[in-house]
């Protein structure tokens, strides 16, 4: 059974019809970038995965949770697929080792000397370990981007979902961001990523899905569609993404 | 018999003042539990609940707080229930303070931007868990700064208590310039004794407002 089955999922704002029969299979560990213009779905398409946005028809599952059911338990679903946001998102009241420490003691229970030794754990591997006591707003947008990675990374996800996490950043601080999605990458994550980044995409996706008016208008092996597409749409927003 | 406005006077009007601020802090405190209350019903999903809040709010602010004085110290009598002044002030002061704090309050939780939520929500926390550890911790440097100005407006406004002859204050200032005569200089002692307490407050509110600001 796929990690993630998305089968038939249409999603509405008001008579906007932003998902159109969307089915699509993620099987474990494998590294998706979903690419396309803005408007074309792909952000909507990662909300409605940890159930964010609810959908009007067809069905969602996820690690065996039907996520579209209303007898699901979301909080059961989040505590296992991490998403990671365009504005970090992360609680400015909080220190950074609160921020990553609040979701593994207040929604798991775990003990607080454990959640610190975890909140360590992550911290190290994006390269942070000497802020764990530093707030928010005394970080770099990429610093907080990787925050907010370790954040979620602290509750040992099964599924790590990136809603265009490096729009938002200066392109000198893109790299240290792209560097520990890749090493994330290696470590056998599975990943959906909306993103620009056609670069990440190529070395390290297993597979594009491009998307175009609500629908999967194109999907293959990353390298190939990238360096070949079929569909004259995926071509032409290659070229105005890669000039 | 008249006599002259003498330093007794003041030390009447100052005891008396005890009476304004015990009356304010009860009001406070209610008006703490009713607003609460009010500022969560009115962000709730449930819409009778939020119809509710509303209507409250609305019914409050567009009366005046000497009717619901009145109405509670006068108006009850004749249905049998007997309740003291201080009762009755203090009653209609709370119910007063609910309306405004509730609006305040939730004026604040609106403030915290909805991604706030979406990120609690993203790592498994339930909505109580959300609202008590990552929202209300900022809504509450947003609603301070208000919250401290209404306290100030709700000092101000025990005075209407006067009316129904509870001895704070104003009432004492009453009391004293029937004796005296000499209105003038007793209600400008009594501003000024107000005004010795709002001062600090606002001043203090308005260096909440900065710090906040600067922080955010």
């Amino acid at each position: 059974m796929s990690l993630v089955e998305i089968t038939d999922v249409t999603k509405q704002f008001g008579a906007l019809k932003v998902l159109d029969r969307i089915s699509l299979h993620v099987e474990r560990g494998e590294i998706i970038a979903i690419i396309g213009r803005s408007g074309s779905g792909k952000s909507t398409l990662l909300r409605c995965i940890n159930g964010l946005e609810p959908i009007q028809s067809g069905r969602i599952v996820v690690d065996g949770i039907t996520v579209n059911d209303p007898k699901t338990d979301l909080r059961r679903l989040r505590q296992r697929v991490g998403i990671v946001f365009q504005s970090y998102n992360l609680f400015p009241h909080l220190s950074v080792a609160r921020n990553i420490t609040l979701a593994p003691t207040v929604a798991k229970g775990m003990p607080a000397q454990d959640a610190i030794k975890i909140a360590h754990d992550v911290l190290r591997r994006v390269g942070l370990e000497d802020k764990i006591n530093a707030f928010p707003d005394q970080l770099s947008g990429g610093q907080q981007q990787r925050v907010a990675i370790a954040r979620s990374l602290a509750m040992q996800p099964t599924l790590m979902l990136f809603d265009e996490i490096t729009s938002a950043l200066d392109p000198e601080l893109t790299g240290e961001v792209i560097k520990v999605l890749e090493d994330m990458a290696s470590s056998g994550m599975t990943m959906l990523l909306v993103t620009h980044e056609m670069g990440f995409a190529r070395r390290f996706g297993s597979r594009v899905v491009f998307m175009h008016g609500g629908r999967i208008h194109e999907q293959g092996p990353a390298a190939d569609t990238l360096a070949h597409p079929k569909t004259r749409e995926l071509e032409t927003f290659l070229s105005a993404v890669l000039h | 018999m008249i006599r002259h406005f003498a330093w007794i006077d003041l030390f009447y009007l100052v005891a008396a003042l005890r009476w304004t601020l015990a009356l304010t802090g009860v009001a406070f405190v209610g008006g703490t539990c009713v607003g609460a209350l009010i500022a969560l019903m009115r962000f709730s999903y449930l819409g009778p609940l939020r119809f509710l809040g509303n209507l409250y709010t609305q019914v409050v602010q567009g009366t005046p707080l000497l009717v619901w004085i009145f109405a509670l110290y006068f108006g009850l009598a004749i249905f049998g229930f007997s309740v003291d002044a201080w009762t009755a002030a203090a009653c209609a002061l709370s119910i007063y303070a609910g309306a405004f704090l509730g609006e305040i309050w939730r004026g604040a939780l609106l403030a915290i931007p909805r991604t706030q939520w979406e990120a609690g929500a993203s790592l498994g926390l339930g909505f109580l868990h959300q609202l008590r550890y990552v929202i209300v911790p900022q809504a509450l440097r947003v609603g301070t700064p208000p919250t401290v100005g209404f306290l100030v407006q709700l000092i101000k406004d025990t005075s209407l208590a006067s009316t129904i002859g509870f001895v704070e204050l104003t009432r004492e200032g009453q009391t004293t310039t029937a004796a005296t005569f000499q209105p003038f200089s007793v209600y400008l002692t009594v501003a000024g004794l107000y005004f010795l307490i709002c001062f600090p407050l606002t001043q203090w509110s308005r260096r909440l407002e900065r710090t906040f600001h600067v922080t955010r």
